[in-house]
């Protein structure tokens, strides 16, 4: 059971720690933070710690500590974004989990603001003004929180999708999310306001982009989703409510002589759609520029 | 899960039939006929200033009333801004200030601009009351000044003009799945409907991403402040400075996420205002360097 003792220091340099810390559970988040706590409660939030530092200046320097669920709940929040500067806090990284469809960083810097996975733990630390020396004392927090806790591989499901270095479809391991909820799905790649594959705190998804080099063009981009169901009963409920509220009118059809009656491909507005069903996942690639790279793309998709 | 017999998904955005598909979802298809209309033309005021801000991000209050004065003065036609004032609010008036409070607030220097000069136009101090949050009592509110941030929001694409009176639900959550569409219609309780006199939106240092929880790598110093009547265009002028703003960050494109469908029903559902920007005249004064519009 991951540990949720974490004591930081009264000081870090010049900034000093105000009192104790805020707590904030389910009751209280959106007082907090107002629309982003749906964010947190989608990843099996548990509770969160807001420490305040202030400086001479007055300036403010605001820890957040989210204890989450499991560890790959706080994984997950920190794959919504892997923009910024890698930073160690705690062990350099490796790549325990064998996938390399997603960048192996733990911690994120950016203008004063540091993001973190450690273990069961979601870290934000930011300061109000990204002053000379502020990026050293927020990595000391940082080091704080996240030592002596572990660092569990990424999640299982990263495993179901299959990079191919001989492929012209390459991933984008920068834009590569894990995730349970539709919100989330949504401000990733918007599919539809209703939550129409059934996601939810039960489900597990990756959100993998793969790009393709064009002459004389931007690069073509499309996105492989994968999605673990419970059970295989409610991966076929899924892909009926999905094909029910997105295709509607079926133009599509099972992909001729593949012997796949699982896979379907469908034209629709923004290119080809590739559907694979298999046991309980279920597989969908959007916006394929014609139906060989949809099935060049479900087939990373190992299962 | 039930599947509403309308669904708004990706596919009616590339379509361009949201707007009837949305009409078919919040009413059913019968309570569409009648309701969905073109709009007529709005105005969006613009006015920037490079000095409004220093690198500290220190808000200079005098660069901020002249800002304000000329926002005014576009809005009403009068550029001395008591008499400005007065075309939008009596003596008699008790008056709401309607700011964001969280994650990127209003800047206070253009609340206590704002305060400051109503009372100079007249209105009693005790008349000028903050009217964001729940327990507000509305009734005695006789008109709303919105005063929202620019920010996208990760449930509603943009966390703005339309979504600022949330609170006045009194269940903000219900707004966050699929309903955030009908957000528009918080504008229309009869508590609120018809009050507000004037739309001024901070955008001093907007938000592109990840709202309404900041991150500073996508907040940039625009130096602007909007203004205008119709809330609904000016959530669509913000929109596409985000917009552009995203595309700027990433050298390509990066879509909004989710579209704001609440836009979209303010204007085809709730006839709120225009979110067509051809139907947008979009004023710009000052600064035009990054003016994403």
């Amino acid at each position: 059971m991951p540990s949720d003792k974490i004591i930081l220091p009264d000081a870090v340099g010049e900034w000093r720690l105000e009192g104790p810390p805020r707590r904030i559970d389910e009751t209280n988040i959106f007082e907090y933070m107002n629309g982003g706590g749906e964010l947190y409660l989608s990843y099996h939030f548990g509770r969160l710690l807001v420490y305040e530092y202030k400086d001479r200046e007055d300036n403010d320097l605001l820890v957040e500590i989210y204890f989450m669920k499991e560890s790959r709940d706080a994984f997950g929040l920190l794959s919504l974004d892997w923009g910024g500067e890698a930073v160690v806090l705690n062990a350099p990284e490796d790549d325990r989990s064998g996938t390399s469809v997603v960048p192996p960083r733990r911690a994120l810097y950016g203008q004063g603001l540091l993001r973190a996975w450690s273990d069961n733990v979601y870290v934000r630390i930011i300061a109000s003004r990204d002053k000379p020396g502020v990026k050293d004392v927020i990595l000391r927090l940082g080091k704080t929180i996240a030592a002596g806790r572990s660092d569990p591989p990424r999640p299982e499901l990263f495993k179901a999708v299959r990079p191919a270095e001989d492929s012209p479809w390459q991933i984008r391991k920068d834009r590569t999310a894990y995730f349970y909820s539709h919100l989330v799905l949504n401000s990733l790649y918007y599919l539809s306001h209703e939550n129409i594959l059934n996601l939810g705190a039960d489900t597990e998804a990756v959100l993998v982009t793969f790009e393709k080099e064009q002459v004389g063009e931007a690069k073509r981009a499309v996105r492989l989703l994968v999605i673990a169901y419970p059970d295989r009963d409610h991966a076929s409920k899924a892909w009926e409510d999905f094909s029910a509220a997105y295709l509607p009118d079926r133009k599509g059809r099972a992909i001729p002589g593949s012997g796949k009656e699982n896979q379907g491909l469908f034209s629709i507005e923004d290119g080809w759609l590739g559907t694979k069903l298999v046991s309980r996942h279920l597989a969908l690639a959007f916006e394929c520029p014609d139906p060989e790279s949809a099935r060049e793309i479900l087939s990373r998709s190992l299962f | 899960m039930k599947i509403r017999k309308s669904v708004v998904t990706r596919r009616d955005f590339i379509r361009g039939t949201v707007g009837a598909t949305l009409g078919a979802t919040l009413f059913g298809a019968e309570g569409l006929q009648g309701i969905v209309r073109t709009n007529g033309r709005s105005k969006v005021f613009i006015v920037r200033d490079r000095a409004v801000m220093d690198a500290s991000q220190n808000v200079d209050k005098d660069v901020l009333k002249s800002m304000l004065q000329k926002i005014l003065a576009g809005v009403t036609g009068e550029n001395d801004m008591k008499a400005a004032w007065r075309t939008l609010f009596g003596p008699g008036d008790v008056v709401g200030l309607v700011p964001t409070p969280l994650m990127n607030p209003t800047h206070d220097e253009l609340i206590e601009i704002i305060t400051d000069s109503l009372v100079e136009a007249g209105i009693p101090a005790g008349n000028i009351r903050n009217a964001q949050g729940r327990s507000v009592d509305l009734e005695s509110i006789t008109a709303l000044i919105c005063l929202p941030g620019l920010k996208a929001h990760w449930l509603t694409g943009i966390g703005t003009v339309i979504k600022n009176y949330i609170l006045y639900s009194g269940a903000p959550r219900n707004y966050h799945y699929q309903d955030s569409a009908k957000l528009g219609e918080i504008w229309l309780l009869p508590r609120v409907k018809g009050k507000t006199k004037l739309i001024l939106v901070d955008a001093l240092h907007p938000v592109c991403d990840k709202g309404p929880q900041f991150d500073p790598r996508y907040r940039w110093p625009y130096y602007g402040l909007m203004g205008g009547t119709d809330p609904v265009a000016l959530d669509a002028v913000g929109l596409k400075i985000i917009q552009a703003k995203r595309d700027e960050l990433r050298g390509e494109p990066w879509p909004i996420s989710p579209p704001a469908l609440c836009v979209e029903a303010a204007d085809k559902v709730y006839q709120l205002g225009t979110s067509d920007l051809k139907n947008i005249d979009i004023k710009t004064i000052g600064w035009t360097e990054g003016a994403l519009v």
